[in-house]
């Protein structure tokens, strides 16, 4: 028993210990419980894990599937799948800015809606040409987004409101007003959701023919890579994330040092919510053509999940946002290959999440391992030592 | 005026018991945004115990009923104890310990109502059906004018829930219990000198939100919606929490902003009906509730007190 608690303490500080890559190595453990979680989950209902798991890959075109419809192959299904990755980085990396200023931005779900319904309107229902119109589109969802971020963060600083509430029922009442204006003037009655918008503001060119296939082309997936630096950059090296940064480690001492807290508090929630804009306009001017009333955009809620996963890290997120939307895109594949509710994605997400939230203290049980590995082996080897002196005293 | 009254008691009551849990928990030191999935799982198991006692009894009985009541309160107690564990032993950080409760809640119950409904029942579908349970009328009470709608078709949920939150004021305000509760969320290392064993309050008290909060979530499914689905998930959590902070952490005060939430709700809805406005009208009565805490959250916010220690991890060794 003694010693099997200790080859595990032994086995864990071997695989965690190092803490140069624990930023790495404690998400693929947070990662593997969940995965392993997600297995018992499907060996429970008769089915075969490692064959699910592989469907979910095959869905985001990772892996090639058994057939394919006309004019489709594995390529197809990657552009497909990078569509959907494209909002979900830049959604995550809202979360992860706000998060480093302390704040908790859970409305990027409401900021992703009201940008794409702005831009629908503005933009989307307009005659504008593609080369004037797509970077509009960009133009107007950061703008938005900005704003309605901006709003949560001087309401915080104006007047005391706990962010997570106040953003909570700004989405509430973006998803029903805007639902309202769809259902009474922008519906279309065959999808009952909102009018398609123009193919020129589009910012994902649907079916374009490329040999003898037909492609769904993102094109702003390399921004959204570019973005992921960017902010790493302003985060570390300039005045405006060194700021805020310290506004997010201690209000109080970053107070203290003179930095003007309220201005900083604003100004992260502009910047997350100009970033969450931009996963609004690419998530419903790319990735679909319309908006569904009444539906807030879960990509919004599984970013907290792919930020706390990467430690609120840009570079890292660019990877964790990638394998939840392996998950979240793959799910529908699975489902139809396998029979398994494909609700069973968002489970293991939620459970990444579960886990993702224990890293400090999975860093912290770490640490106290390493220490006592480390004073037992001291006692070892004063006993080896000193082998006399025992036997007198 | 009656349906007014009518339809925003059994709004607000439910809202309030919720409200009532989360004062537990936030006097105790752990903010709790994890009532939205408490009430979702305490629905959720409420609803399955009521689906499966179902055939057992005869179509008219009002046993599953009380048993959903039991259960729900049952479930959301289990369930609050993942906020616990995470919170109190694996020290994390409780707002995001409560939104990732919440985010889990509903994906784990979408997929078991899914799940179970196919495998158990042997029916594709994403709902358990309830109805809307069967209301009574006090006698002589309800005639009396204006204010006897009070008395008048009630859910019998809401007398549970009223004996409930007088139950836990005097718990909370007469008990030594209360006493040491109050004073964990205001300074927890007192309390540990004192030889109260701080995790302790705290987990009862965080068990105690989530009974109060599956209460809630069942009554919501028999009342508003008639079934349990992923639509339980409307932000009725959210909306409690406001109501606490507007309560100022206090219960009766408290009360009155559920009443107010109920009433802006219910209020609306006749509204819309009695100008005869097309039914998608109605999306916009829905955000009332909202607005309005919004906007009492602007105008109240500044003269709030929070238990002071509210949100921060107890360390012993930290002075």
């Amino acid at each position: 028993m003694e010693n099997s608690r200790k080859t595990i303490k032994r086995g864990v500080v071997r695989l965690l210990g190092n803490e140069r890559y624990q930023a790495v190595t404690i998400p693929m453990f947070a990662i593997f419980l969940s995965l392993l979680a997600g297995a018992v989950l499907i060996l429970f209902q008769g089915k075969n894990p490692l064959i699910a798991y592989q469907n979910l890959l095959q869905g985001s075109g990772l892996l090639p599937k058994a057939s394919y419809a006309g004019y489709k192959n594995i390529l197809t299904d990657f552009a497909s799948f990078m569509n959907a990755w494209t909002p979900m980085l830049f959604a995550s990396l809202a979360v992860a800015v706000a998060l480093r200023a302390g704040l908790f931005n859970i409305g990027v779900s409401g900021q992703m809606l009201t940008a794409g319904f702005i831009a629908t309107l503005t933009i989307g229902y307009s005659s504008l040409s593609a080369p004037l119109a797509k970077p509009l589109v960009l133009a107007v969802g950061i703008f938005t987004g900005a704003m309605v971020g901006g709003l949560i963060g001087w309401l915080k600083y104006q007047f005391n409101i706990n962010e997570v509430v106040s953003s909570i029922m700004i989405n509430y009442i973006a998803q029903y007003v805007i639902s309202f204006f769809i259902n009474t003037y922008y519906v279309n009655p065959v999808s009952r959701q909102s009018n398609a918008v123009s193919k020129a503001a589009r910012l994902s060119m649907m079916d374009t023919p490329v040999g003898n296939l037909k492609i769904d082309i993102p094109l702003c997936i390399i921004l959204a890579i570019l973005t992921a630096f960017l902010v790493k950059f302003l985060l570390d090296r300039t005045t405006f994330g060194y700021e805020l940064k310290c506004v997010g480690t201690s209000r109080n001492a970053a107070r203290y040092a003179g930095i003007n807290v309220g201005k900083n508090i604003v100004m992260a929630m502009i910047f997350s919510g100009a970033l969450a804009g931009l996963a609004g306009v690419t998530y419903y001017l790319g990735y679909f053509g319309s908006i569904q009333p009444k539906v807030l955009p879960s990509a919004g809620f599984d970013a907290i999940a792919v930020s706390l996963l990467a430690n609120s890290n840009p570079i890292g997120i660019i990877f964790s946002s990638f394998l939840i939307t392996v998950i979240s895109k793959g799910s529908t594949y699975m489902n139809s290959a396998s029979g398994l509710e494909s609700e069973i994605a968002s489970v293991i997400t939620g459970v990444i999440l579960l886990f993702a939230a224990c890293g400090a203290f999975i860093q912290y049980k770490v640490k106290s391992f390493q220490d006592e590995l480390k004073e037992e082996k001291r006692k070892a080897s004063e006993k080896n030592q000193n082998p006399e002196e025992r036997g007198n005293g | 005026m009656e349906r007014i009254i009518i339809d925003g008691l059994s709004f607000s009551l439910p809202l309030f018991i919720m409200a009532i849990g989360g004062i537990y928990s936030e006097k105790s030191g752990i903010t709790n945004l994890a009532l939205e999935g408490l009430q979702g799982v305490g629905a959720f198991t409420g609803a399955l115990a009521a689906v499966l006692a179902a055939s057992a009894f005869s179509g008219s009985s009002q046993v599953p009923y009380y048993l959903a009541m039991v259960f729900a309160i049952l479930g959301g107690t289990a369930y609050s104890l993942l906020h616990a564990l995470l919170c109190i032993r694996f020290k994390a950080n409780q707002t995001i310990s409560g939104v990732v409760i919440n985010i889990l809640a509903m994906a784990l119950t979408a997929f078991l109502t899914k799940f179970l409904n196919r495998t158990v029942f042997g029916a594709a579908s994403d709902k358990f059906v309830l109805g809307v349970s069967a209301k009574l009328t006090i006698p002589g009470l309800s005639r009396i004018p204006v204010l006897g709608a009070v008395f008048k078709d009630i859910y019998p949920f809401e007398l549970i829930i009223v004996a409930a939150a007088i139950i836990a004021w005097y718990v909370m305000s007469k008990t030594r219990y209360g006493m040491n509760l109050r004073a964990c969320g205001d300074n927890p290392h007192a309390v540990d000198a004192a030889g109260v064993d701080v995790a302790k309050v705290r987990l009862i008290a965080v068990m105690v939100s989530g009974g109060l909060s599956g209460l809630a979530g069942i009554s919501f499914a028999y009342s508003i919606s008639a079934n349990f689905s992923s639509s339980i998930y409307v932000g009725y959590g959210y909306l409690a929490i406001a109501a606490l902070i507007f309560g100022n952490w206090t219960i009766l005060p408290t009360l009155g902003s559920c009443l107010l939430f109920g009433f802006a709700r219910s209020g609306g809805y006749y509204l819309v009906q009695k100008l005869k406005m097309p039914s998608s009208y109605s999306d916009l009565v829905m955000t009332l509730p909202y607005v309005v805490t919004l906007l009492l959250l602007i105008f109240f916010s500044k003269y709030n007190r929070a238990p002071r220690a509210l949100g921060e991890i107890y360390d012993k060794g930290k002075r």
